[in-house]
């Protein structure tokens, strides 16, 4: 039986954070976890990469502390071309990624939630390159709704 | 030997990979003109479907009769719009396409599933800009990844999204114009509603029932999107109404009555009338003791103010989750000013709407086992989920014996058309705490998959039973009415038919690859006639139809015309 504190060892272990392991690709949320930099007005950074011959993203889920814009650097170290679709208000934002390039992709989110994004090629979606964008914080006051504080989860 | 990284740019916008032409992503500016007075008048402009029913009154009739009952075996398809689906998207097993298309001077203009808006030449079905809002995977769906359709005026779209934000659009570009947050997706709120626009407000209410929260309408400021003012649709204590919840506790701040279907609007009365949903939680009553205004009623509201004028309550103390989100259609006979509403219990009300004054009732589906309601209005319950762990079958199922899909009704022959399921379900009592954003059911649901039936049939406005086109399955999409003396109604198999309004015949057919839960529209370009109707199956099928779960799910809009003469 294995409890939550065994999990990075255990996904190590067994190859489920690997392309061509226990599995044909990397399980999708077993990657790297990494956190957008919050600027001075608010807007946030982040970097992305794909390293070679592991067909995920690094991080494979970036954590934004709110809603609102965010600049990403996307860069493929690997040694195959890929590219990127991602989420963002308006209409989602695609990258052709080659070998060995770097591009830029200006979001824009609503938080709280969550977001998929991908490489919309091949089979990359299912060997790994699929991670998501998280997104905290609370709605905005004036959309709370007019009633005491309850009980969650 | 460090190798310089290819320049890879900036990521685009996906749509600019949509094989657009140059300059083909503006539309012309056919919604500036757009305003109250000429949505007021909806139908005098039968070429345009300006608003989500057609017309303020919820009629869902287009006086168009260039498509009749003489040459309606004619039609074909005219185009094709097909979205798809691509990456992993919120509900991606539930999505389905329900919008109302609006067309404004050749231009349409449509919502889809996850935050979709489409602006389509309404002509050639060729896409002119799209708008995709980004939808969180983990928002609270309880019933599907939808969307109901857009509104239009001022220049502007007007469209909700799934995390509850309400948009306005610019119509010649798709850019965000303005954005406003209306619901706390914490809560378990979102937004699914077709908004719509009144003076210079656009009306739109809430979804979230299923998750324990407190439904409300909302008015915003069309040009600015400022706040103009929330009706909450269950009161606070010391509010009217609040005696018909328990004194201790605060089962009123979980009570539901969402406001997730399209208001209709009578000018003379300055009034909205909307429907509102279920109780919370949906068959637990013995949390919740009393009548629980004014979850499962008409709602009349001030549209300048927001405050409620009259309510009508069609289930009182609901344990079945019976909203009454479905549509009320304004008409008048006998010189009375009149409001005709299909319940999901199965009964056929229709109100004086200058006070919400019952004037008559009668049952439309066959099959009501939940309990009866007297032509006076006295409602008796006689089975529901009472005692903990014991099953209860019941008809309707939760359901309804209509669902939010919409009737129509034509003033040429007077007939109301309503799409009927006829199936029942069996609910199991289980108490459970509340927790935010949790499903908040108090009950195992199971609704049947055998013995079930449907119908699209034609009441007058006295509930006399006209005519009945009977149906294997339950009819689970809206229906439309035309001048041509026809009636528009799609199939969950994916069959489109044309029935005869006066007789119920089956005039025309046709397999659309996929079945309706949608609303069809109708309109006129260059002096020829399409019908219009958004075909995707899914949602909450395991609700309305569980014997179709394994249906594909389709995402195409498909016109049809009169052969082109030349």
């Amino acid at each position: 039986m294995t409890t939550a504190q065994d999990r990075a060892g255990l996904l190590d272990e067994l190859g489920l954070d690997a392309q061509n392991k226990a599995a044909l690709g990397q399980v999708l949320g077993t990657g790297t976890i990494g956190q957008a930099t919050e600027r001075a007005d608010g807007r946030m950074e982040a970097t992305i990469r794909i390293r070679p011959d592991e067909i995920s993203w690094d991080p494979s889920i970036l954590v934004m502390p709110h809603g609102g814009d965010i600049e990403l650097e996307l860069i493929n170290d690997d040694l195959n071309t890929h590219c990127a679709l991602l989420p963002s208000n308006g209409d989602r934002k695609f990258i052709w990624l080659v070998n060995h390039s770097r591009g830029r992709a200006k979001l824009n989110l609503d938080g709280p939630g969550y977001y998929w994004f991908s490489s919309p090629t091949g089979n990359d979606e299912g060997r790994g390159l699929t991670g998501a964008i998280v997104v905290l914080g609370d709605v905005p006051p004036e959309a709370r709704l007019d009633r005491p504080d309850q009980p969650r989860p | 030997m460090t190798v310089e990284y290819v320049d890879a740019g900036e990521a685009i916008d996906q749509g600019n990979l949509s094989g657009k032409v140059p300059g083909g992503d503006v539309a012309p500016p056919v919604v500036r003109g757009v305003n109250y007075e000429r949505i007021l008048n909806a139908r005098s402009e039968p070429q345009n479907w300006l608003t989500y029913y057609g017309a303020y009154n919820g009629q869902r009739y287009s006086p168009l009769d260039q498509i009749n009952t003489e040459n309606v075996k004619r039609i074909g398809p005219a185009w094709v719009f097909q979205a798809g689906t691509t990456g992993m998207i919120a509900g991606a097993s539930t999505y389905s396409f329900e919008a109302a298309p609006i067309v404004v001077d050749g231009i349409m203009f449509l919502a889809g599933w996850d935050g979709w808006v489409w602006a389509l030449d309404a002509k050639t079905g060729v896409e002119i800009w799209r708008y995709k809002h980004a939808v969180p995977f983990d928002v609270s769906l309880c019933c599907g990844n939808v969307n109901r359709g857009v509104a239009v005026a001022a220049g502007k779209v007007f469209v909700v999204t799934a995390n509850a934000h309400v948009l306005a659009l610019d119509a010649t570009t798709g850019k965000r114009v303005w954005d406003k947050t209306y619901g706390d997706v914490r809560a378990g709120e979102s937004a699914t509603v077709a908004p719509l626009v009144v003076k210079d407000k656009v009306i739109v209410g809430s979804s979230g029932g299923e998750f324990g929260v407190r439904g409300h309408l909302d008015a915003f400021n069309l040009e600015t999107g400022e706040y103009q003012w929330r009706c909450y649709m269950v009161p606070k204590p010391g509010e009217p109404g609040a005696d018909t919840w328990p004194a201790d506790g605060e089962a009123w701040a979980r009570g539901g009555a969402n406001c997730w279907i399209t208001a209709t609007f009578d000018p003379e009365t300055n009034l909205l009338y909307v429907g509102t949903g279920n109780p919370a939680p949906d068959f637990d009553g013995g949390v919740r003791e009393g009548d629980n205004l004014y979850t499962d009623s008409i709602v009349a509201v001030d549209v300048d103010g927001g405050q409620i004028r009259w309510h009508y309550q069609c289930t009182p103390h609901d344990v079945w989750d019976y909203d009454s989100i479905g549509e009320c259609i304004l008409f008048e006979s006998d010189g009375r000013k009149l409001l005709g509403h299909f319940d999901k219990n199965g009964y056929f009300f229709v109100l004086d709407r200058t006070n919400g004054a019952l004037v008559q009732i009668t049952p439309f589906v066959d099959r009501i086992t939940w309990g009866a309601i007297t032509r006076d209005g006295q409602v008796t319950a006689k089975v529901y989920p009472d005692e903990e762990g014991v099953p209860v079958h019941f008809y309707p199922g939760p359901a309804g014996a209509k669902e939010w899909t919409h009737a129509a009704y034509s003033p040429k022959t007077g007939l109301f058309y309503v799409p009927v399921q006829d199936v029942g379900a069996t609910a199991t009592r289980r108490r459970r705490e509340f927790r935010e954003s949790i499903p908040y059911w108090g009950a195992g649901v199971q609704v049947d998959i055998e013995e079930m039936t449907g119908s699209i049939s034609a009441f007058d406005a006295a509930g006399d039973e006209r005519w009945r086109w009977r149906n294997e399955l339950p009819m689970c999409a809206s229906v439309l009415a035309t001048g041509g003396d026809l009636v528009f109604a799609g199939e969950p198999t994916g069959e489109f038919n044309a029935l005869d309004a006066r007789t119920g015949e089956l005039l025309w057919q046709f397999q659309c690859g996929s079945g309706h839960h949608s609303n069809p529209t109708t309109y006129m370009v260059d002096g020829r006639q399409y019908v219009a109707v958004p075909v995707g199956w899914g949602a909450w099928s395991e609700g309305f139809l569980p014997g179709m779960l394994g249906a594909g799910h389709g995402s195409a809009l498909i016109t049809f015309a009169l052969p082109e003469t030349s």
